[in-house]
């Protein structure tokens, strides 16, 4: 009786962990979804600082080309 | 989980900052520079002397050309990376407690300090992320903040919003653009100060951390509490760690407010809590003194913690960090991998 009680209290809290998983997954999911909409609707790249990266290695070595250092 | 102890300050740690790339560590301290160092080694890339006062806190752009410190120099001011040359100093009445970069480091936000005669405010700050260009003297934006000085700040996605935590306990938003109070919203115990802010990844929610002894998830567009964190010592940080669902939390009671006995020495820990189901589920000791501050590596790999102490722990994860999963976790890892595989 004692473990059925404790096995039936755990199986409470599992449920409980995973409807908590679940909510915050499905809302990381929708907030994800508006912030790429709102970025595309504002004429914006994806990654915000990929573009800044690549004009800064580009500055380091012009038309891709690696620099030799002797 | 192997430390490396960063041995470079000599007074308490007020701020840790890693850049992008997660391979070079800021951190500020009371005693006036600035350190950067390799997080793999935790070897000394450089210091930034310049300040005439207690540095409280330090920002790297996206592209790890600058940073930006703020100190009780009044002053913010701006170095290149790699010459650690002083490119910029603006003046402010007050002490600035807090800077941040948005999200392309086109724009720093500055917090000042309230003293007699000066409110508490958030100053805006156009950048140009280029060593050799003139940067503007003019501040863009300045909010005041007439009800509790902001402790900290920081400029959510797309810098749609500034969001402050404040004195009194409570978080505000900002319109981004106009400087606009948009809400207030009293999220920990009224009078305990908020002492840290951070971001996740895209900036569209954040962890405070407070004197209240508690840290909290709040989205940004709502500031809906989503989790609460109970620990059992008053908070000075907060992180969010990026690849697994954790949060860092650091603090404790300052020597002279608890019983100094040789049993404590060494025991001031960082507490790890589940993100998503505010459980702790691990503590990290060493310092010996509270901890000021804790950054996460935002590549996954590990985080520092700096101290009253005066040291810089940097941790790399182990395997067991990453294998640790809920039974629920795991569940939905395998649906995931068994749909993916269809």
């Amino acid at each position: 009786e004692d473990a059925e009680r404790i096995s039936s209290a755990d199986v409470a809290v599992v449920q409980e962990r995973r409807r908590v998983l679940e909510d915050w997954y499905n809302w990381r999911e929708v907030m994800e979804e508006e912030l790429a909409e709102e970025r595309a609707h504002l004429g914006l790249p994806a990654d915000p600082v990929e573009e800044l990266l690549k004009a800064k290695a580009a500055e380091v070595a012009p038309n891709g080309e690696e620099q030799v250092i002797e | 989980m192997r430390p490396v102890l960063l041995a470079g300050h000599e007074r308490a740690l007020t701020q840790i900052k890693y850049n992008r790339e997660g391979d070079i560590i800021f951190s500020t301290a009371k005693d006036q520079h600035i350190c950067a160092w390799f997080a793999h080694n935790g070897e000394r890339l450089g210091t930034y002397h310049g300040h005439q006062g207690a540095i409280w806190t330090v920002d790297v752009d996206p592209t790890s050309t600058i940073i930006a410190s703020g100190s009780a120099d009044n002053t913010i001011r701006l170095w290149e990376v790699k010459t650690g040359k002083l490119l910029k100093t603006w003046d402010f009445p007050t002490a600035v407690k807090r800077v941040e970069f948005n999200e392309d480091g086109t724009k720093l936000l500055g917090v000042t300090e309230k003293r007699m005669g000066h409110l508490g405010t958030i100053v805006v700050l156009d950048i140009k992320v280029d060593p050799e260009a003139e940067q503007s003297d003019e501040k863009v934006m300045t909010i005041v903040c007439e009800e509790s000085k902001a402790t900290v700040a920081g400029w959510s996605y797309l810098s749609k919003y500034i969001i402050a935590g404040h004195e009194d306990g409570s978080v505000s938003q900002y319109d981004g653009k106009t400087g606009d109070l948009i809400y207030n919203v009293n999220v920990h115990e009224l009078g305990s100060p908020i002492t840290d802010l951070q971001w996740n990844q895209d900036r569209t929610y954040f962890i405070t951390a407070s004197k209240d002894k508690t840290a909290k998830l709040i989205t940004a567009k709502e500031l809906e509490v989503l989790k609460t964190y109970v620990a059992d010592t008053p908070l000075n940080s907060a992180a969010i760690t990026p690849k697994k669902e954790f949060v860092i939390l650091g603090g404790g009671q300052a020597a002279m407010d608890v019983t100094t006995t040789s049993a404590r020495q060494g025991k001031f820990e960082a507490r790890f809590y589940h993100k998503i189901f505010e459980e702790e589920i691990g503590r990290v000791r060493g310092h010996f003194g509270p901890l000021n501050t804790v950054a996460a590596d935002p590549t996954g790999k590990g985080y520092a913690s700096g101290g009253e102490d005066g040291y810089v722990r940097v941790h790399l994860f182990d395997k067991g960090y990453f294998d640790f999963n809920y039974e629920v976790e795991r569940e939905r890892q395998n649906r995931l991998a068994a749909q993916g595989g269809n």
